[in-house]
C-alpha cells in the first residue's frame, strides 16, 4: 500500500525543511538554539545518504494489509503524512500562538520564577529595569504585589498580546513563550497591562512593545493585583526570537 | 504475503543492482526533486499566507517541533544500525556477552553508553541487534535501558538536576530494573517470533549475507530506505497524536493534580505519555515542573517517558505486535509508579 520509497520522501521533506529553516535563521522557532547545530550536521548527512539511496532499488515491499480496516487505516495514514509532509514545505513558519497561551495557561507552572529575586532587585539600576523582559517581571510580580516596590521603575517589554482570563476588556497580558527544549515544551509568560478596550486598537497576537510603569490593578473583575500602567503601546513585528530561552 | 516478500527478495538476490544508466537517472530525479522541494520552500515562505487558524497553526508547529527535534536522533540511530548490521562480524556480539541470561541482559543494560542514541533512534538500532542474533527479550531490554542509560541523558539530567533528591540516581536505578525485569518477563514467553510483527520477523529470518565495497554500500543505502520506509510514517504519525492532544488538553488540568503524592504521579504518566521529547532532553522539559511536583512524580517522568509515549508506541508497533505494547506499557507505567512513589518516600 505505501510506495517503496514513501519513508524516503518523508525523511528528504524533513530533511529539506530543517535545512531550509536552519539556513534562515528561522530553525529556534521549533527547538532551542543549543540543538541547531546537531540537528544541522544530521540533517546534512540525512541529505547525502538520501540522495545516494536514489541509485539503488529499493529492495523491500510492504505488506498490503489483508483486511479491508486495515485497507482503510493504512490509505488513511497515508494521507494524514502526506498533508503533514506538505504543510512542511508550504505553510510558512510560525511561533506558537495564543490558541497555546489558553491550554498552557500564562504564568502557570513556576517557569522561569528564579530568574529574579526581590532583594536583589532593590540594588538593581533603572537601565537595568528597562532591559527586563516580560520573564523578568512576571518573576517578581509572583513574588510580590507591594505596590512601593514597582514605583519608579521603568518598565519597557515586548510581547505578543494575549486577553486576561478574567478581565478580557480591559486588560491583556504582553506575553512569550519559554521554551527549554523544544517548542513543544513553551511555557507562556507574561506581564498584565491595565488598558481600557484594548480590543479596539489591538488583535490579540499581535506584538507590542510597551513602555510604563506597574501600579495597583485598576480593574476590579481581574484577578492581577498589579498591572503595567502603559505610557505607551507600540506595534512591532515579529522578532527574529521570539522565544526566551 | 510473506511468502511473495520472499519470492520477492530471491528475485532480487538475481538481480541486484539496477544498470548504470537508470542508477543515474534515478540519481537526477533525486537531486531534482530535492532542489524543487527546496524552491517550493524558499518561494511559499514569502508568498503565502496561510490564514490557518490558530489551534490548527498551533497544531502544525507543536508536530514540526517534534518531528525536527526526534529528526536527528532517528537520522543517528539509523546509521548506527546500519554500521551494526553491516560493519559488525556476525555472531560477535553474541560471543563477548556473558552466557548467563540474566548477567547478559544486565550487561546489554548498559550497551547505551556505547551507543547513545535516544530512544526513538534506538527503535532502528534494535531492529539491526535483533539481525544480528538478540532474542526479543534482549532486545526490549535493550530498548528501554539505553535511552537511560547513556552518557548523553546522564549528562542532560545531571546539568538539569545535578545531585538533587534522588532524581538522577532514581532515573538510573529505575531505568536498569524495569529494562531487566521486562526481559526476564519476555523471556519466558515460549514463541518469542510471536511477539514481533509478521514484517519484521519475516526480516529476520532472512539469512545475512555479507559483501564488501561497492556491494556493502550497496547494502547499507538499502537498508536505509528501508528504515527509513517504517520509522518516518511512524514518526509523523505520532507527531500529529503527540500535538493534537497538546492543542486539545489543558495543561492545568495536569499541573493541579502536582502536589498529591499519587495524584502527581499519575498526572507525570499521562504528562510523559503526552509529550513524547527525546530523553536526551527530556530532563530539561521537566526542569520548570521541579516546583510544582514531588522529585518521585518527576522519577517517574524520566523514566516511563523514554520508554513509552504516544511517538514511541508508533515507532514501536513497526517492530512488536500490539499485544505485547498493551502488555509493555501497563506493566512498566506500573514499575514506574511504584519507583516514583518510594522516592517520593524517601526523599
Amino acid at each position: 500500500m505505501w510506495p517503496k520509497v514513501a519513508g524516503l520522501v518523508l525523511a528528504l521533506t524533513v530533511v529539506v525543511a530543517t535545512i531550509w529553516l536552519g539556513v534562515t535563521g528561522q530553525l529556534v522557532l521549533y527547538i532551542h538554539p543549543r540543538y541547531v547545530v546537531f540537528t544541522m550536521i544530521m540533517a546534512g548527512l540525512a541529505l547525502v545518504v538520501g540522495i545516494a539511496s536514489f541509485a539503488v532499488k529499493p529492495g523491500h515491499s510492504d505488506d498490503a494489509p489483508s483486511t479491508r480496516a486495515g485497507r482503510v487505516l493504512s490509505v488513511s495514514a497515508l494521507a494524514l503524512t502526506a498533508v503533514i509532509a506538505a504543510a512542511l514545505v508550504i505553510v510558512p513558519p510560525a511561533t506558537l500562538t495564543s490558541a497555546t497561551v489558553d491550554t498552557r495557561e500564562i504564568n502557570s507552572t513556576g517557569v522561569g520564577v528564579e530568574v529574579q529575586s526581590v532583594e536583589a532587585a532593590t540594588s538593581t539600576s533603572n537601565e537595568a529595569f528597562a532591559r527586563f523582559t516580560v520573564r523578568d517581571w512576571a518573576s517578581l510580580l509572583a513574588q510580590t504585589s507591594d505596590v512601593a516596590f514597582y514605583s519608579g521603575k521603568p518598565v519597557d517589554v515586548a510581547g505578543f498580546v494575549t486577553a486576561d482570563a478574567t478581565d478580557p476588556t480591559n486588560v491583556f497580558y504582553v506575553s512569550r513563550f519559554i521554551v527549554t527544549c523544544c517548542a513543544v515544551d513553551a511555557q507562556p509568560v507574561g506581564v498584565p497591562v491595565y488598558s481600557p478596550n484594548w480590543a479596539d486598537d489591538l488583535d490579540t497576537d499581535d506584538w507590542v512593545r510597551v513602555t510604563g510603569s506597574f501600579v495597583a490593578n485598576p480593574s476590579s473583575a481581574s484577578e492581577q493585583p498589579i498591572a503595567l500602567d502603559p505610557a505607551a503601546i507600540e506595534l512591532i513585528g515579529t522578532p527574529d526570537e521570539p522565544y526566551l530561552y | 504475503m510473506r511468502v511473495d516478500t520472499l519470492v520477492e527478495n530471491d528475485h532480487q538476490e538475481v538481480h541486484p543492482h539496477r544498470s548504470l544508466r537508470a542508477r543515474l537517472t534515478w540519481l537526477a530525479i533525486g537531486v531534482g526533486g530535492i532542489v524543487a522541494l527546496f524552491a517550493v520552500r524558499a518561494v511559499t515562505a514569502d508568498t503565502i499566507d496561510a490564514g490557518l487558524p490558530n489551534q490548527l497553526q498551533d497544531l502544525l508547529t507543536l508536530a514540526t517541533s517534534v518531528i525536527i527535534e526526534s529528526m536527528p536522533f532517528v537520522i543517528l540511530g539509523i546509521v548506527l544500525s546500519i554500521a551494526v548490521q553491516e560493519g559488525v562480524p556476525d555472531h560477535w556480539i553474541m560471543r563477548i556477552l556473558p552466557r548467563n541470561p540474566f548477567a547478559r541482559r544486565a550487561v546489554i543494560s548498559f550497551l547505551g553508553f556505547f551507543l547513545p542514541v535516544c530512544e526513538c533512534g534506538n527503535v532502528p538500532l534494535a531492529r539491526g541487534l535483533m539481525v544480528k542474533g538478540f532474542t526479543v527479550s534482549e532486545s526490549m531490554t535493550f530498548l528501554l535501558a539505553a535511552p537511560i542509560i547513556n552518557p548523553i541523558t546522564i549528562a542532560t539530567t545531571h546539568a538539569a538536576f545535578g545531585w538533587d533528591g534522588w532524581v538522577l540516581v532514581g532515573r538510573l536505578v529505575g531505568g536498569f530494573v524495569i529494562a531487566n525485569l521486562i526481559g526476564w518477563l519476555f523471556s519466558r514467553h515460549n514463541d518469542q517470533d510471536s511477539l514481533l510483527t509478521r514484517r519484521f520477523a519475516a526480516e529476520c529470518r532472512l539469512p545475512q549475507h555479507h559483501e564488501h565495497g561497492g556491494a556493502r554500500i550497496h547494502k547499507s543505502l538499502e537498508l536505509f530506505i528501508r528504515e527509513t520506509s517504517v520509522i518516518m510514517p511512524a514518526l509523523f504519525i505520532g507527531s500529529v497524536v503527540a500535538g493534537a492532544i497538546q492543542v486539545l488538553v489543558p495543561r492545568s488540568v495536569l499541573v493541579s493534580l502536582g502536589s498529591n503524592p499519587l495524584w502527581s504521579i499519575l498526572a507525570m504518566l499521562v504528562l510523559a505519555f503526552v509529550i513524547s521529547v527525546c530523553s536526551n532532553v527530556d530532563a530539561f522539559f521537566i526542569l520548570p515542573f521541579a516546583s510544582t511536583f514531588m522529585p518521585g512524580s518527576i522519577v517517574t517522568f524520566l523514566v516511563f517517558g523514554p520508554i513509552i509515549d504516544i511517538k514511541m508506541l508508533a515507532l514501536l508497533r513497526t517492530t512488536f505486535t500490539t499485544r505485547v505494547l498493551v502488555q509493555l506499557t501497563l506493566v512498566v507505567g506500573l514499575l514506574a509508579a511504584l519507583i516514583g512513589l518510594v522516592v517520593n518516600y524517601v526523599a
